[in-house]
């Protein structure tokens, strides 16, 4: 056989090349599969309340416990107290972050409740110094994902006949489990795009690409 | 050798589908490195605004200043961060458009080299200083001589307190430097039609015969004429031809792109001229007896043989002008770079004037009935009178702002020694740039979307207004002042009279708009700021004709060498977006290449000297050489080379140092005759093959597209006949 030097080149590295890809992705799979036990859902779990009118996702995350500079108990808020989500987060129906309350809003309460106990004593005291905790900020996606609270809110508790907005509670925990049994967040569902797409795809949602990666 | 079952192709193929296999399954997993807990922090606002939202913009008018041009712009601000620049639509110059270096403007806000703190000289280098300190010391100095002030083009309240500050400690020269302007058309249309500034309607003319200017990029005020050449575009689609010796973004979308002699442009103007009368019966009238008989001496052939565009062509020029009325010839950019640059100017009017164009297509334009506010453009002969005048020892304090002269001067005119003579010298500047490096003391500037100001644009059509800048977020470093306010500061330490009554530049800015609008309310000053502009009384003007001198000495040069052509970008600019990734990113217009230099090079010139693309070439003129790599493109005239602007800075941060050649430093210092610009487009050079080859980094590797239909193209004809026509 004539060897034509002009139509196969031989290219020395590509051997090289495509056996450390072919490791490559071996790692990486069996990275994932690793990360998956490493992240296995026990029975701590706390299951969430159930949205009417919708097909509620089922999938469970065991998140890290994430300190925050004020142990801030959300169930005595929104739990004991039966305080509506939105009365703090009050950004969630008008802008695509559910916002961290202003402190303003905290003092409004607690300029007068519970002001002997130490967790709001730092909390006024940051007040008086005009400074702003530092919160740790537990669910966070990736900056090309552009997920709207504005937008699901609307789909899931506002639009939804068989809810009232007394129980947005049950809205929140669709992503963020029942975070009116926890102290400080922590996070509970995986919030991974599969987790995203197959609710989309019970509740009709959309699926073009360029609705969440813009 | 055996052959393998599983051939390349096929490898690839089930590794792709393998990698794409992966992807998806991780698009379902935890992942290591985004989907974080507890790494980045959230912080609440402490008492906001009613109106605040967090992830909701907010959006504050402003004024971009990119260039000169002054387009008016809005900011989108969200949590207290400017994130996103667009234009206007309410302005008249861009009418909402924006081009990409006002886009850029961001990274200018936030680049990390920004100066932070004011800095002094001590013991040879600039070391970090209070601004007491560095205030008490100009204080000091100021009053030790005859002071100056050297600028980039200026206008508005700025300008009046940098003379105010100018008077006060006794100076008189305001030095305003640009390199990229029209000046040369601006006083051609000055002392021809009367009109320096006068409105060109490129929507309303159905030919465009644009000798260099280059009207979508760098030309006067880029974003209104591109916004107009689009309506020029539109049905019935008008023609543009271009002529100029290396292709400019306004060449790569000609209809008809002449490659000419450097130099020469007079007398393709006058070739096209001589067909229009001798061939198409036009008559002339208002032309001087003196320039028809310069117009008969250049004949299309005789024109051709000077400057070397084929006579047919000229004639076809002729034919389209004389077919399609109203047109409009412009001149700038490249053609007004040589020494006959005025010429080429005063020829492009002269066609406008026989081809009835003046009052049709270029009409009078509006002058501010406050001409102390009005803008100074500034241009390049101010450059070369700054080294001349600082080697003559005429300047002992020097304030400098907006302008970086030890960047744009060629080493011929001896800006590095009339610098050293100046024995104060007082930066103003958000960068440490090649001029800040070389002050005494450095004053850090606020950026420009964090700062108060007035500007008038350098173009726009009907009643003039007053653009208003405001800023549009707190300064992300804080030890920085606005221009205005470190300029009323020093004017009021100079003792300038009647300043003490204001505690800063808004206060100043803010009480000379009340008078100016004779209006003090609040609802009204909202409302300006609103809007982001306000309109100012202006006068109108008349145009009337009369010839300009017209002269053409023709581009013999047998040194066997070539024209050197710097030539100017939208994008690097005058070398000011060079420390701007997005703008270094790129690609640029006609080359594709990023982040570098180059020299564009006809294929034809490139193969006599032995030069292939991306060969390194040494290009040497009587002022010295500057190596970077040969673009090889026929855009160029064979007797020509281009090397960008913009790029060879050894100071300006991180993005722009040691990045690429600056071709300014080895012009020859000529200039136009008449209004002393000096010549980018004239130097003649020497190019040499330095030997080694790395190919350009560049977004196109072939400029064809080997039947891969990447852009589709129908015949001009077929397009007419979609477009409605027959």
């Amino acid at each position: 056989m004539v060897k034509d030097s002009s139509t196969k080149r031989s290219i020395p590295w590509i051997r090289l090349s495509m056996l450390m890809v072919f490791v490559g992705a071996i790692i990486v799979i069996a990275a994932q599969v690793l990360d998956q036990k490493l992240h296995y859902v026990g029975e701590d779990v706390v299951p969430g309340p159930i949205v009417p009118g919708t097909q509620y996702p089922d999938e469970k995350f065991t998140g890290i416990d994430v300190p925050q500079p004020i142990n801030f108990s959300h169930k005595i808020h929104a739990g004991d107290n039966e305080i509506n989500c939105m009365f703090c987060h009050t950004y969630a129906r008008r802008s695509k972050v559910s916002g961290i309350p202003p402190l303003s809003k905290c003092m409004g309460c607690h300029t007068v409740i519970a002001t002997d106990k130490p967790e709001i004593q730092k909390l006024t005291a940051m007040w008086e110094k005009g400074e702003s905790p530092k919160w740790n900020k537990v669910h966070d996606l990736p900056d090309f994902v552009h997920f709207t609270h504005q937008r699901h809110l609307k789909r899931f508790l506002f639009d939804n006949e068989e809810l009232d907005v007394s129980d947005a509670k049950r809205v929140c925990s669709m992503c963020h489990g029942d975070i009116a049994e926890m102290t400080v967040a922590k996070k509970s569902r995986p919030l991974t795009m599969g987790f995203c797409i197959r609710c989309h795809e019970a509740n009709e949602g959309p699926s073009d690409c360029t609705k969440c990666h813009k | 050798m055996s052959q393998s079952k599983l051939d390349r192709r096929q490898f690839l193929k089930g590794l792709g589908l393998g990698g794409a296999g992966v992807a998806l399954a991780g698009c379902d997993l935890p992942s290591y490195v985004t989907l974080e807990q507890g790494e980045e922090n959230v912080i609440s606002y402490l008492a906001p605004d009613e109106y605040v939202i967090p992830g909701v913009g907010v959006w504050y008018a402003s004024t971009c200043l990119g260039c000169a041009g002054g387009c008016s712009i809005h900011g989108r601000v969200r949590e207290g961060r400017v994130l996103k620049l667009e234009g206007n639509p309410d302005s008249s110059v861009n009418m909402g458009r924006l081009c990409q270096m006002g886009q850029a403007t961001l990274q200018s806000h936030f680049n990390p080299d920004r100066i932070a703190n004011p800095l002094v000289r001590k013991n040879g280098s600039l070391v970090e200083a209070s601004w007491d300190d560095a205030l008490s010391l100009i204080n000091e100095k100021a009053n030790s001589g005859k002071a100056a002030w050297a600028t980039g083009a200026i206008s508005g309240h700025q300008r009046v307190v940098v003379e105010t500050h100018l008077s006060a400690i006794g100076g008189s020269n305001h030095y305003a430097i640009e390199q990229i302007n029209a000046n040369v058309w601006q006083t051609a249309c000055g002392d021809i039609i009367g009109d320096p500034n006068p409105e060109i309607h490129l929507d309303k003319a159905k030919v465009i015969f644009s000798l260099g200017a280059d009207f979508l990029a760098t030309f006067i005020s880029p974003v209104h004429f591109a916004a107009h050449y689009g309506e020029f575009r539109s049905v019935p689609r008008g023609t543009l031809i271009q002529a100029e010796p290396a292709m400019s973004l306004t060449g790569g979308n000609a209809d008809h792109w002449v490659g000419i002699k450097p130099g020469t442009e007079t007398s393709l103007a006058l070739g096209v001229a001589n067909a229009l009368m001798n061939k198409h019966g036009i008559s002339g009238s208002g032309i001087s007896n003196a320039t028809k008989s310069l117009i008969n001496e250049h004949d299309p052939a005789t024109a051709a043989s000077i400057c070397d565009v084929p006579a047919d062509r000229i004639e076809k020029i002729a034919a389209s002008l004389a077919a399609n009325s109203p047109s409009i010839v412009l001149a700038g950019g490249t053609a007004t770079a040589n020494a006959n640059g005025y010429s080429a100017a005063a020829a492009a009017l002269m066609l406008n004037q026989i081809l009835g164009n003046i009052g049709v297509t270029i009409t009078s334009g509006r002058e501010l009935a406050y001409p102390q506010l009005g803008l100074i453009e500034g241009n390049s002969a101010n450059l070369k009178d700054l080294a001349v005048d600082a080697n003559k020892g005429k300047i002992d304090v020097l304030f400098v702002s907006g302008t970086n002269p030890l960047f744009l001067a060629p080493k011929s005119i001896k800006m590095d020694e009339g610098w050293n003579k100046i024995g104060f010298k007082v930066v103003l500047s958000s960068m440490l740039d090649e001029t800040a490096s070389a002050a005494d003391v450095v004053l850090p500037l606020a950026s420009s979307l964090e700062d108060w100001g007035s500007h008038i644009p350098a173009y726009s059509t009907g009643t003039r207004n007053l653009a208003l800048q405001q800023p549009l977020m707190e300064p992300v470093f804080s030890n920085t002042r606005g221009f205005g306010d470190v300029v009323l500061g020093l004017a009021k330490q100079a003792g300038a009279p009647g300043l003490d009554e204001y505690d800063d530049y808004y206060g100043y800015l803010r009480s000379a708009i009340s008078v100016l609008k004779k209006t003090d309310s609040e609802k009204e000053w909202n409302s300006f700021l609103m809007a982001g502009q306000t309109p100012v009384p202006s006068l109108g003007r008349k145009l009337s004709y009369i010839d300009g001198k017209i002269s053409q000495t023709a581009n013999t040069a047998t040194d066997g060498g070539l024209t050197l052509i710097a030539s100017a970008r939208m994008g690097m600019w005058d070398g000011r977006g060079a420390n701007l990734p997005w703008l270094q990113e790129s690609p640029d217009q006609i080359s594709k290449v990023v982040w570098d230099s180059w020299a564009e090079l006809h294929p034809k010139t490139a193969k006599s000297l032995g030069i292939k693309d991306g060969d390194y070439v040494t290009i040497k003129s009587s002022n010295g050489e500057i190596t970077t790599r040969a673009f090889i493109y026929k855009g160029i005239h064979p007797g020509a080379i281009a090397v960008p602007i913009g790029r060879g800075h050894s100071a300006l941060g991180r993005y722009a140092k040691n990045n690429g050649v600056n071709p300014l430093f080895i012009l020859d210092g000529g200039v136009d005759a008449k209004t002393g610009e000096i010549a980018t487009a004239a130097t003649r050079v020497e190019v040499k093959n330095a030997g080694k080859n790395k190919p350009l980094a560049k977004l196109m590797e072939i400029d064809r597209q080997h039947g891969r239909k990447l852009v589709a193209t129908i015949s001009a004809d077929k397009q007419r006949i979609t477009e409605g026509g027959t």
